[in-house]
């Protein structure tokens, strides 16, 4: 079967870095208390933001530590678990340029998950995209700022919205 | 003799002497007896949990390399040892492995075997309710597990061979929504400014390796958006208590470290592994004796009848780039460009006059195309997301939302390749003389071997070692010997602009004007680019700038250094059916003072997925060579 000797002596010869490993800084202001209390929301630079965390997942570091399984009890985890509280504004501060297309365009599997995080119920899902694509410019400027704020204009104007109200309320 | 042996006793004694201080209750006892009796610690389960590993001359010896996984302190090494204090810390509240919990519920994949096996009574061993796994398992909310791979990347020597992860498929989850599932991912912890020494230590298990669960997205944004490559998910057919076994474990392993090794054990092993603990009946990791190459474990779960439920493709940005571009009409391909350059071109007839869902089409395939330029053009990152930011907003005024664009791959899904491990046999004509050949090869894929499965015009050719008859001197000898030949063609277009580049290091045969069968050293480098045309199939063009040095005893001063330039074409006829053909001139003006104009001219008929011939016809100066050789690939 698989067996493959030769393959042995490659490890001599081979010049090369591993497959599931990646190199990467650390971020400055973690790693190691979990991603929800990293402060995500209300840091203007959101760019910034969402260029660690995705730089410190491909480091095996972030990954272990802030979603190591069962990872130890310092006070600073939560066994990889991203805080529901936090898990609206960590998914749209990662996913940031890929919602921001997607609301553009009024669908796709980012804007279709978002609305699913936020408890909004498939039926009430194309008049979301539709809101979204209609409010495209005022809300994408809101993300501009921080991804905090872009979830909350959102919800500012479902709140607004004769159908998508009854989401915002139910939850 | 009998002075070793009394001290081997008391070793094996130390921890039982350390239990002895507190009096163990007789449930205890009775449990440790029936546990003995029915030789659990032999039991292939108990070895899958502890990831124990028959040694070559007897004994067990476990992968894992955190003490803090085992509960006896030769736990490491003795199975029993370690089944009997695993038993006997089940009775305790004691804070156990790095997750610092009660021991039923850090090891709690144990504690349900143990329990299912010895028929725990809960009013003699209380059940601990492990508030903590409850939780993480409702956070998972598992449906199934699918195998995650993200294919090659050339442009990253450690994803040259892919990469392998799981992910836990949440209860009511969609196509369109499994981006929030959680992965099970394995991978090393590579200290921040790792230098040289990265390949070294990550070959050689100089670093830790550990579980995680990455959110898909972060994962899907890493591979698709940010690195271009295609993901294959392969969703398995495992039954609810399967994947509950396997996430148990998974939660037990949150405890334990792997030392690194990036050709046995490395991410695509430490899967498998997780893989039988679900189940126990899948004999996967002991397929894998030297190196465990993600693809080839994809290869080894299809053969196994009915465990792939369902495959599905998640494109790299570019490959949508490509497969969008191919449906444009030459009209809209030149109206593209200018909105790339100039988004305010919306504004134009050319643009205003299309149809609705035409416009859509364009806008969002130049936003496309700008976020992929922003991503890898990264000098001009901020204008083109400004440009992306108007397309967008122009975009989001046309309100409908875009159709669904189905796209189809470039290359087979992994299942379809060959395998890696290749053997030829074969015979040829050099200078005159006839001689007999065989080969193997270790791994891995090369521009000639059958492309079903591969990335596309990506070469790795590692331990290739051809050994050779020469009929009239009845010579026997190593004609050539390839470390490692690399080489990753990438077209250049309007869209994509990637150099083409080649590594060669190895030792091959030379005839030069003192000596007919010189065994030569050999490195070999080069940078390039690469067009592509569509004629027959398709073929790619391809020409580089090259260095090339060489060790031999046939050359005057033992040596000779120079570069020079080289081209070809690499086209494929039919599926079945590929050229590749090259030319060149290298000059050596270091060492023996020299030239050489190599010549190549390949074919190759694929046979089965696994059986293929090839004819060669090899030029150097004062040498011609002929080769006709038959390949299995194991």
């Amino acid at each position: 079967m698989a067996k493959k000797p030769w393959a042995l002596v490659s490890t001599f010869f081979l010049v090369m870095g591993m497959s599931g490993m990646a190199l990467g800084n650390p971020p400055n202001n973690g790693p190691g208390c979990g991603l929800g209390k990293l402060a995500w929301g209300d840091s203007s630079q959101k760019e910034s933001i969402g260029g660690q965390v995705m730089m410190a997942t491909t480091n095996g570091t972030f990954g272990s530590q802030t979603f190591g399984i069962s990872s130890g009890t310092s006070g600073c985890t939560n066994d990889g678990k991203i805080f529901a509280s936090e898990k609206v504004n960590v998914f749209a501060a990662i996913n940031f340029d890929n919602l921001a297309q997607e609301m553009a365009q009024g669908e796709g599997e980012h804007l279709t998950s978002l609305a699913t995080l936020m408890g909004i119920p498939v039926v009430q899902q194309p008049a979301f995209f539709a809101m979204t694509q209609e409010k495209y410019t005022t809300l994408v400027q809101s993300g501009e700022s921080s991804p905090k704020a872009v979830v909350a204009a959102i919800h500012d104007a479902m709140v607004d919205h004769p159908v998508l109200a009854q989401a915002t309320t139910s939850k | 003799m009998v002075n070793i042996l009394l001290l081997f006793l008391i070793l094996l004694l130390l921890p039982l002497e350390l239990k002895a201080q507190a009096p163990p209750s007789p449930y205890l006892q009775e449990l440790l007896q029936q546990a003995i009796t029915g030789k659990l610690h032999q039991d292939r389960y108990w070895h899958l949990l502890l990831h124990y590993r028959q040694n070559p001359f007897g004994g067990h010896t476990s992968e894992v390399d955190d003490p803090g996984f085992f509960l006896a302190p030769d736990g490491k090494t003795n199975p029993e040892a370690e089944l009997q204090a695993t038993l006997t810390y089940f009775f305790s509240n004691t804070l156990v492995g790095r997750s610092k919990q009660p021991a039923q519920c850090a090891f709690i994949a144990r504690y349900h075997w143990l329990k299912e096996k010895l028929q725990f009574e809960d009013s003699k061993l209380f059940p601990h309710p492990c508030e903590r796994f409850v939780s993480w398992l409702k956070e998972l909310n598992p449906a199934s597990i699918t195998f995650i791979f993200p294919s090659a990347y050339m442009d990253n020597p450690a994803s040259m061979f892919g990469h392998s992860f799981l992910r836990v498929d949440q209860k009511g989850q969609t196509s369109e929504t499994n981006i929030l599932a959680y992965t099970i991912n394995y991978a090393a912890e590579v200290p921040p400014n790792a230098g040289i020494e990265f390949a070294y230590k990550g070959i050689f298990g100089g670093y830790k390796g550990f579980f995680s669960t990455i959110p898909y997205y972060m994962k899907v944004k890493e591979y698709r958006d940010l690195e271009n490559r295609d993901i294959w998910e392969y969703r398995l057919n495992f039954s609810e208590k399967q994947y509950h076994r396997l996430l148990m474990h998974a939660w037990e392993l949150g405890n334990a470290y792997f030392d690194y090794y990036f050709f046995k054990e490395n991410c695509a092993y430490h899967i498998l592994s997780l893989l039988e603990v679900a189940d126990p009946k899948l004999h996967l990791t002991d397929q894998f004796h030297f190196a465990t190459i993600p693809a080839d474990t994809i290869r080894l779960l299809a053969r196994h009848k009915g465990l792939v439920q369902k495959i599905s493709y998640r494109p790299a940005r570019s490959t949508l780039l490509k497969r969008k571009r191919e449906t444009l009409t030459k009209k809209e391909a030149s109206l593209v460009q200018k909105l790339i350059h100039d988004p305010q071109k919306i504004n134009q007839f050319e643009f205003l006059q299309l149809p609705q869902n035409r416009k859509t089409f364009l806008l969002d395939f130049a936003s496309d195309v700008l976020r992929y330029k922003g991503i890898t053009d990264q000098d001009k990152t901020e204008d083109y997301r400004a440009k992306n930011r108007s397309i967008l907003v122009a975009r989001s005024q046309i309100p409908i939302p875009s159709s669904p664009f189905p796209v189809k791959p470039f290359s087979l899904s992994p299942e379809h390749g060959h395998q890696t491990f290749r053997v030829g046999g074969g015979f040829g004509w050099r200078n005159n003389e006839i001689f007999e050949e065989v080969n193997f090869r270790g791994a891995y894929h090369d521009l000639l071997d059958p492309d079903p499965g591969y990335t596309q015009d990506a070469q790795i050719a590692l331990l290739d070692l051809r050994l050779r008859h020469y009929q009239h001197q009845n010579l026997f000898r190593v004609e050539r010997f390839t470390f490692a030949n690399i080489l990753s063609l990438a077209p250049i277009d309007s869209l994509f602009a990637s150099p083409s580049w080649k590594i060669n290091i190895g030792m091959d045969t030379v005839k030069t004007s003192t000596c007919d069968l010189c065994s030569n050293g050999n490195a070999n480098g080069g940078i390039g680019g690469a067009l592509e045309t569509q004629v027959f199939q398709r073929e790619v063009f391809f020409l580089f700038g090259e260095m090339d040095a060489n060790i031999s005893g046939g050359y005057k001063k033992n040596h000779r250094v120079g570069g020079g330039v080289s081209g070809g074409v690499m086209a494929t006829i039919t599926p079945n059916w590929k050229w590749l053909m090259s030319a060149g001139y290298l000059y050596y003006p270091i060492g023996d003072r020299s030239h050489d104009t190599p010549l190549s001219v390949g074919q190759r008929l694929t046979i089965a997925k696994n059986f293929a011939v090839r004819a060669t016809f090899t030029h150097h100066e004062h040498d011609n060579e002929f080769l006709a050789v038959f390949h299995g690939y194991f």
